[in-house]
């Protein structure tokens, strides 16, 4: 026997959760709104399946949360009486058939709609159907003439496998109440956390490592045996000074080796160390489904996403934040503008789409330059509205005569920004008697002369 | 062997079978496998190097200033990342220029950028100012040595198709302050990975065994007669490959063409 809750828009899915979780734990969830729940062996504990039912909807209303309530034999069954009728609705065993032949045969569209829309859309498509149905087989049913339930179940089988396939005959099996497949317990979800209260307070990286390490390990085996990994690390120091040193790591891809966890947190706790030392520490884990790796014969593979992370976590304390990852075009004429983002290489699998030919193409190569982040000041004579002479004070761009110029080539902009980004300028690509070529600018509101890099 | 001062020396070494460190000792690398190179994006070139840069070796690109060496290898890394490699570049000096390197044709989703410190005063731009800062030593040292861990952490990931590490501003007293080491212990760490390493030097510095040396002299052309209506039109590297033990002792000229955004600007 199973009873299907069926709560009203706007409720929340933890809630209802909790709910059939008080009376059975074999439950599932059918939708954000929806959920099952084996009722098998309950009627010695609440009594008859109408008591059951009502305390259902009684400890629900305790809840704040209003539910229609079916119970059937088949949880099919139960789901399609449960958005037909309100309150308490008990279908005797055995005519779980009869009892839902009368209902619209649109309930299969709503039923279709929930098991292929994701949840949180699904939630706003949960109310009675009344607009035009978006499954096919729906339509072609109504094309037919079908309107009920009852009608479709009527069809010949046969018939009805070679006019829709298999698909056709799976949905006739619905339409007579009777479930596809057993029940599929939801399994609570397991919380990931380990605490260590310490005897004597700790301080410094080194003796944490250790502690670290011991929480891990046993969180590791227990993500594998669930085959899960971890999200996201959060890291919980309690300090002799009564208060928490918290830092959370993002982690790009699943993981769960220990020492790659260890090292990451301690990565992370040397950039922004606790201000003193440590009486207690706790881990926790936010888990998520394991990853699944595919390699190809075709393409080189790429870093796991556990040594990427652990090389980006090494360089950005040895470099500082911010100044490892892949530069970004930035949508501005600026010169030099660029932004930074993490460096997350898309799978090589995607190359499968370049042409072998492009792969390979060789092309002559583009003139580059070699940019001074921060401009260097230089001294320039100019003669008849040209530099003549360029001389900077910077060790090894000591300048010189300039042989040829081609320029100048006048920039602005950013002068409507109130954020003190706005140029003016106008630039000159020199060749001076060092041997190297520069690019120059000119900043015409100051009137001074900068290098901006050198061509290479 | 020209210099029979060498020679003198290798026949002292040998007798002392001390010549495994010579590498004209060692046999000759013939390269078969194509898998074994990365291609370096230029026909010309590539056709030199009997395929490109070999993996699992420490090359090098030397050459003063304004000689394409940022060109030639914002060539390599473009033809790395078109493979569907990932390629990391370590900027000692953050002296990258993005649009030069959409320009080459980088996949920038697959380029790693470590940049290092630009050294100058930040926020401020005046000459008075600039010059109290001046690069002082221990602040370029310490980019340097930040640059080299940083070279080493990436080797040791692996997986990467290209490493370069940009030392092509670092004076050359300061590069030779380095222990020999630092090369050897990264030459080691690559060695049967798949992985290309190339410094970008003022001058050779620490090609392996396998690797080679590309050295670089340049001419800029110009195009146009007056000052307002002249351009960088080419720059005609010629390149000087020498690695002994590869065979390839020989040079080819190249030309690097400015980028179509250069080429469209007006003159005032």
């Amino acid at each position: 026997m199973f009873g299907v809750l069926y709560a009203a828009p706007g409720s929340e899915p933890a809630t209802l959760i909790d709910i059939a979780r008080e009376f059975s734990p074999r439950i599932e969830p059918c939708g954000p709104l929806e959920i099952a729940i084996d009722l098998g062996g309950l009627t010695r504990l609440f009594g008859t399946a109408h008591e059951i039912g009502h305390e259902l909807r009684r400890t629900a209303a305790d809840r704040g949360v209003r539910v229609r309530v079916a119970i059937a034999g088949t949880r099919t069954a139960a789901r399609l009486i449960v958005r037909h009728r309100a309150g308490v609705t008990v279908i005797d065993p055995g005519t779980e058939t009869d009892a839902v032949a009368p209902l619209s045969i649109a309930l299969l569209d709503a039923i279709a709609v929930e098991r292929t829309m994701p949840p949180h859309r699904a939630g706003a498509m949960a109310t009675p159907v009344s607009g035009p149905p978006s499954n096919e087989l729906v339509v072609t049913l109504r094309r037919w003439g079908l309107r009920t339930l009852g009608e479709f179940a009527a069809l010949a089988p046969d018939d009805v496998a070679a006019r829709l396939g298999q698909e056709g005959v799976a949905w006739q099996r619905v339409a007579l109440g009777q479930d596809a497949q057993p029940l599929v317990p939801a399994v609570v979800e397991e919380r990931f956390e380990q605490a260590l209260d310490l005897e004597w307070p700790i301080d410094g990286l080194e003796p944490l490592s250790f502690v670290l390490s011991r929480l891990l390990e046993p969180l590791s085996a227990r993500l594998e045996r669930r085959d899960r990994g971890a999200a996201v690390l959060h890291v919980r120091l309690h300090l002799v000074t009564r208060t928490v040193h918290e830092r959370s790591l993002q982690l790009p891809a699943p993981m769960r080796d220990a020492r790659t966890l260890r090292t990451l947190a301690l990565l992370d706790l040397e950039s922004h160390p606790p201000d003193a030392a440590i009486d207690r520490v706790v881990v926790a884990i936010d888990p998520t489904p394991g990853r699944v790796l595919q390699f190809s014969l075709l393409t080189r593979p790429l870093p796991s996403p556990e040594q990427l992370s652990t090389l980006m976590a090494r360089l950005s304390a040895l470099m500082g934040e911010g100044r490892c990852g892949s530069p970004m075009d930035m949508d501005s004429w600026q010169p030099g503008a660029f932004a930074m983002k993490p460096f997350a290489p898309r799978d090589s699998s995607d190359s499968h789409s370049i042409p072998v030919d492009s792969m390979n193409a060789a092309a002559p190569p583009v003139i580059a330059l070699r940019r001074f982040r921060f401009p260097v000041p230089a001294r320039v004579r100019v003669e008849d509205g040209r530099p003549v002479r360029v001389t900077t004070d910077r060790p090894g761009v000591s300048g010189g005569r300039v042989q040829t110029g081609a320029g100048p080539w006048r920039t602005s902009g950013e002068w409507w920004s109130e954020a003190g980004d706005a140029w003016n300028r106008d630039e000159w690509d020199v060749a001076l008697s060092d041997g190297a070529t520069y690019r120059v600018f000119r900043e015409r509101d100051a009137d001074r002369w900068f290098v901006e890099g050198v061509v290479d | 062997m020209a210099n029979p001062a060498v020679a003198v020396l290798e026949s002292a070494l040998r007798e002392r079978k001390l010549d495994r460190t010579l590498t004209t000792a060692l046999p000759p690398l013939e390269r078969t496998d194509p898998s074994a190179v990365a291609g370096t994006g230029t026909a010309a070139l590539d056709a030199m190097l009997h395929g490109g840069l070999p993996r699992g070796q420490l090359s090098e690109i030397a050459g003063a200033r304004s000689t394409g060496r940022t060109s030639l290898l914002l060539q390599m890394m473009a033809a790395a990342t078109r493979r569907g490699e990932i390629a990391a570049l370590i900027d000692t000096f953050d002296r990258l220029d993005v649009s030069s390197a959409i320009a080459a044709g980088i996949d920038l989703d697959r380029l790693l950028w470590i940049r290092g410190d630009a050294i100058a005063n930040a926020g401020s731009r005046s000459v008075e100012a600039h010059l109290q800062v001046r690069l002082p030593n221990n602040l370029r040292d310490r980019a340097l040595d930040r640059a080299v861990k940083a070279l080493n952490l990436v080797v040791q990931a692996g997986g990467f198709g290209l490493v370069a590490i940009d030392l092509a501003d670092v004076p050359a007293i300061a590069l030779k302050r380095l222990p020999f080491t630092t090369w050897l212990r990264v030459q080691r760490t690559i060695e049967g990975s798949d992985t290309a390493c190339v410094l970008v030097v003022p001058e050779p510095l620490a090609r392996s065994a396998g690797g080679l040396t590309c050295m670089l002299a340049a001419r800029t052309s110009w195009a146009g007669t007056a000052d307002r209506s002249r351009r960088i039109d080419r720059l005609d590297i010629t390149t000087r490959i020498v690695s002994p033990r590869r065979r390839v002792d020989g040079e080819v000229a190249l030309a690097a063409h400015a980028n179509e955004q250069c080429s469209a600007r007006l003159a005032l």
